[in-house]
Formats: structure tokens, C-alpha cells, sequence
């Protein structure tokens, strides 16, 4: 496969903060990436990086093998995180606007109809619904049939059917060939929709590959999660490990066969439980498992911080 | 054709933008009619006698004809650009095939059309309230739009260089009152200190005044440049300068963070 995207050691700073960190990464055509990261990794700062709305410090990128600021905007297609367009022009208009913008455009009611807006009526943008908003957002991206597609963050905001018809449509676009790079914080999404994931933390890439190639790698085990006001100390003589968190034990490398174990242990010891619930490691333990190392590291460096100032 | 179409699509949006904020529209067309009815029908002009508003009412035209020409282009397009910048506009623009100056053209032409019926009725009113005696010149529609120009790319340096609406607004109206006042509109140049002729020569605005009243005033006594009719040589140094502000407004409309 050709390559769309590539970034080469991108780094940004501002005012002594490192959004960037020398991240390299490439996006085949036609691959959906999603980049996924706690709020402040830089994940928009990327993005902006690779649409050529940002200059990097240092590292290069290229987008359909031109540097990002040379790139035919008739082939690119950009939905910015905190995109908020002119409010008082009715979805139709928006669409239309923004489809004039290039020689050769979709058909705005098609457009409309990929979103889930085929029957918007007058009403301006800003008397939209937040979801409707950001499906009228996601349709302005779309008005020049691009060949990459990046989308930050383009279901923020939308209901799970709405959701859904976004994924669809994302979908859909992948199938004919649109390069589609976004990012995300709904794990769900990016499992669905992602041909490989790169998560992105204080600035660099910790780990990337395909959705079940990380879970693999780093979501660990199966687990049985018991709501419980029981300690720890309880599960001693379960043959499993355990581990607390908050009100919850999560009883890790459970297999479906084994939960009647676990529950006979529970009725034995007489242990109040109130909830149980078993899950396979998915993309969200993934996350938790990498991005909150550097989230700990962070506020640990905080209450340290804190801890200093008050001795 | 993509050009025209782009621009075409932008003054299409910008115009229903516009026209949608009907506060904005009243006010844009009631701030001059307020001035008209408080200085030239409530004060009066005195021709002859000393202090402001010493001259005759023809005089004025291209002080009320300013209050649209210069405040308008400096409050919207500063608020426009604040807005766009807000609303990662500008971030979204930048990755369509629309260029900053065909932005700005389009903005310019929505503000055009607006400032030219705003023109058309201060013109009116002048005539009526004040008994203004008038010569109706085309050359009124070239320094109306030329005008036009040269204040949108103010005002969209003004809504690129600070930080909110907010701090657009109250930037033009810092930079908009003093140029109003102090460009030949409303008062004269022999009524300010001899040292400020220089500042007074530096404001765009004071060559609108200068041509305008030249080209409608049968009274004036605007003295001609390097041999060259007053209403056309004033008409010349504003394009000249409208050139160079609408360059330096689109240059500064960002297109990266």
C-alpha cells in the first residue's frame, strides 16, 4: 500500500510545554488510524501539524506526499476539534457554503443525508442540538469527496444512534479507498473503526498497531469485576488474583467456566455483593493500562509538588 | 470561475450571517441617523460663529458619510475575525482551497452593500434634517467603496491582533473615534494646534473627507495636489492606501495557530 501520511520526529512546544515530542508514525491509504490519548496528550496539536494549521518545531510530515501546507485542499478534508461554524445559517446553507468553497463538490443534500440530517429544516446552527451541531461539522468535511479525511474528535457531543451513523458513514468512506485519521476518546469507536491505533501521551507515541494486536500486548486478562464492600484481605483464598479498585475487586485471568467458581466462593464466605460483571480485556484496559501510568506520573508529580510547598 | 465561485460562496454566507443579526443591522444603520439628528438637527450648525459645528451643513457630509464608512468595516470585520478565530474558522479555512484575501474580499463586499445603503440614506437624511446644499457627484461611489476597502483591512488587522471580540470592539472604537474626529471630518484643520497637521495627514480617513467633500461641496475650499482636481488626486492616495491596508488585513488573518 502507499503511504498518505507520514510524521518523521514532529516536535512543538508552547511556552515551555511539550505537546509534541518527536512523534513518528505513517498512515497507509486508504487505513483508518485513530489516535487516542488523554486530554492535553497533543493529539490536536498532530493534527494540526499534518493539516499544516501548525508549524512544528522541528521533524516533517507529509500528506499525500506533499509537505501539509502544499498539500491540493481539494483532496483534504478537515473537521478542527473546536470547530464552531458561523451560527446563524441553517444546516443546508452550511453544507452548501462550505461545498462552494471547491470547483468540484458533492451534492450538499447527499451530504446531508450521509450525516443523518437529510430532513434539517430551518432551523440555524445555533439552535441545533450539540449533536446535531457536530454531524452538520462532520458534514463540511466531507462536501470535496477527500482522499484523507482528518476528523478530531468528530463524535463529541453526538447520541449513540447518531453516533452510529457517523461510524457507518466512516465506515463507508473507508471502504472506497478515503484515507481516514482520527481521534478519539471513546474507546468503542476506535476498536470499531480503526484499522490500527496509536496512543498518544505528554507527547509521544507509546504504542500503536491494530486494536486487537494492543489488547493483546497490554489490556492483560479477562475479569470478573465484583461490586462489593468487602476488603481485599476476603478474596485471599481465591485461586485467582485480585485487585481493588475503589468499591469494586476485579478478579483477573477469569474464564467464563470459572465465574459459578467465584460466585460459590462469594456465597460461602457469606461476602455481600452487590453487582457482578465479567468482561474480555478490551481497547479501554488498554488505555488505562498505558495512559494512566503517565496520568499517575503526573499527578503523583503534582501532590509532590503540592507536598513541597506546604512542608 | 473558482475564484469568483469561492468568493461568490463566502459574500453569500457573510450576507445571510449579517443580515440574521438584526441588532447589529438596526444599530449599523441608527448610529449615523442618531448623529444626524443630534448634531445637525438638535445643535445646528452656526456658519461663521466660533467653537464645533462653526461651518456650513454641506460641510459635514463626509463626517456623518465616516461614521458608516470607518466604524462599520473596523466593528464588524473586527469582530468577524475575533469570531472566526474562536471558532477555529480560520484553522478550517485554511485547509480549503479559499485564500485569506478571498475572505476578506467577500467580507468586503458584504460590507459594501451594507455601508452603500447606509450611504444612501445619511445622504438623505442631511439633505432633509440639515438643508444641506449637495452636489449629488458620482465619484461618491468610488470613495464609499474605496473607503470600504482600506477600513475592512483595518478591521481585520484589528480582530488579528487581539484576543476576543471583546478586544476587537473596544480597539476600534479606540482607533475609530479619535480618526473620526480628527480627519477633517467634524472639525477643521484650523481648529487643532498647528503641530498635529502631520497626524492629521497620516489618517486615511482624512483623504476620504477631503475628496468627498471636494466632490459634493459647492463651498469647498479643498485645495488641489500637484496640480491634480482634489476629488480625483484624494481619491487616488485612498485607493493607494486601501491597497495597502487590504494586503496588510489579509496577510494578518491567521491561518495557523
Amino acid at each position: 500500500m502507499d503511504t498518505a501520511v507520514v510524521a518523521e520526529g514532529l516536535e512543538k512546544r508552547y511556552d515551555g510545554t511539550t505537546a509534541l515530542a518527536g512523534v513518528t508514525l505513517s498512515v497507509e491509504r486508504g487505513e483508518v488510524f485513530a489516535l487516542i490519548g488523554p486530554n492535553g496528550a497533543g493529539k490536536t496539536t498532530l493534527v494540526r501539524a499534518l493539516t499544516g494549521t501548525t508549524e512544528p518545531d522541528s521533524g516533517s510530515a507529509r500528506v499525500l506526499e506533499a509537505a501539509p501546507s502544499a498539500v491540493d485542499r481539494d483532496r483534504l478534508g478537515v473537521l478542527p476539534q473546536s470547530f464552531s461554524p458561523p451560527d446563524r445559517l441553517t444546516a443546508r446553507e452550511l453544507v452548501a457554503y462550505y461545498a462552494g468553497l471547491y470547483d468540484d463538490h458533492r451534492d450538499p443534500e447527499a451530504v446531508l443525508a450521509d450525516v443523518g440530517l437529510a430532513n434539517a429544516d430551518d432551523t440555524w446552527y445555533e439552535n441545533l442540538s450539540g449533536g446535531q451541531q457536530r454531524r452538520v461539522c462532520v458534514g463540511t468535511a466531507l462536501v470535496n469527496d477527500p482522499d484523507v479525511l482528518f476528523l478530531d474528535e468528530p463524535t463529541t457531543g453526538i447520541d449513540p444512534a447518531g453516533r452510529r451513523t457517523v461510524w457507518r458513514l466512516i465506515e463507508d468512506l473507508a471502504d472506497s479507498g478515503t484515507t481516514v485519521f482520527l481521534t478519539t476518546h471513546d474507546m468503542a469507536e476506535a476498536e470499531r473503526l480503526a484499522d490500527r491505533v496509536g496512543l498518544l501521551a505528554d507527547g509521544e507515541l507509546v504504542a500503536r498497531g491494530t486494536p486487537a494486536g494492543l489488547v493483546a500486548d497490554h489490556a492483560g486478562s479477562s475479569r470478573l469485576t465484583i461490586e462489593t464492600p468487602a476488603d481485599q484481605t476476603a478474596f485471599e483464598d481465591l485461586p485467582f488474583p485480585t485487585a481493588t479498585r475503589g468499591s469494586e475487586v476485579v478478579v483477573r485471568e477469569v474464564s467464563p467456566a470459572d465465574i459459578g467458581r467465584v460466585v460459590d466462593y462469594l456465597e460461602q464466605r457469606g461476602i455481600d455483593y452487590s453487582g457482578l460483571s465479567w468482561a474480555e480485556p478490551d481497547l479501554e484496559d488498554v488505555y488505562l493500562e498505558l495512559a494512566d501510568e503517565t496520568e499517575l506520573e503526573r499527578t503523583d508529580g503534582t501532590a509532590l509538588a503540592r507536598a513541597g510547598e506546604t512542608a | 470561475m473558482s475564484r469568483l465561485g469561492r468568493v461568490r460562496a463566502e459574500t453569500a454566507a457573510g450576507w445571510r450571517a449579517f443580515v440574521r443579526r438584526r441588532t447589529a443591522v438596526f444599530f449599523t444603520f441608527f448610529f449615523p441617523v442618531i448623529l444626524i439628528v443630534i448634531f445637525g438637527a438638535l445643535i445646528r450648525t452656526d456658519p461663521g460663529g466660533g467653537g464645533l459645528f462653526a461651518e456650513h451643513p454641506a460641510y459635514y457630509v463626509p463626517g456623518y458619510l465616516a461614521v458608516v464608512v470607518l466604524f462599520t468595516p473596523l466593528s464588524r470585520l473586527g469582530s468577524e475575525v475575533a469570531r472566526h478565530r474562536e471558532g477555529s474558522r480560520f484553522e478550517k479555512l485554511a485547509t480549503t482551497p479559499q485564500t485569506r484575501a478571498e475572505w476578506l474580499l467577500a467580507q468586503t463586499v458584504v460590507n459594501a452593500v451594507i455601508i452603500g445603503l447606509a450611504s444612501l440614506l445619511i445622504l438623505a437624511l442631511v439633505v432633509v434634517l440639515t438643508g444641506a446644499e449637495i452636489v449629488f457627484s458620482p465619484l461618491l461611489v468610488p470613495y464609499v467603496l474605496v473607503g470600504v476597502v482600506c477600513f475592512c483591512g483595518v478591521g481585520a488587522m484589528l480582530g488579528s491582533y487581539t484576543d476576543s471580540q471583546d478586544g476587537a470592539v473596544a480597539a476600534s472604537n479606540a482607533i475609530g473615534l479619535p480618526l473620526l474626529f480628527l480627519s477633517e471630518t467634524f472639525v477643521s484643520l484650523e481648529q487643532l494646534p498647528g503641530w498635529f497637521e502631520p497626524l492629521v495627514n497620516l489618517s486615511p480617513l482624512t483623504y476620504f473627507a477631503r475628496g468627498v467633500r471636494a466632490a459634493t461641496d459647492p463651498n469647498a475650499a479643498t485645495s488641489a495636489i500637484a496640480g491634480v482636481d482634489p476629488a480625483l488626486a484624494n481619491l487616488g492616495i485612498l485607493a493607494v492606501l486601501a491597497v495597502v491596508f487590504f494586503a496588510l488585513g489579509a496577510r494578518s488573518i491567521p491561518t495557523t495557530d
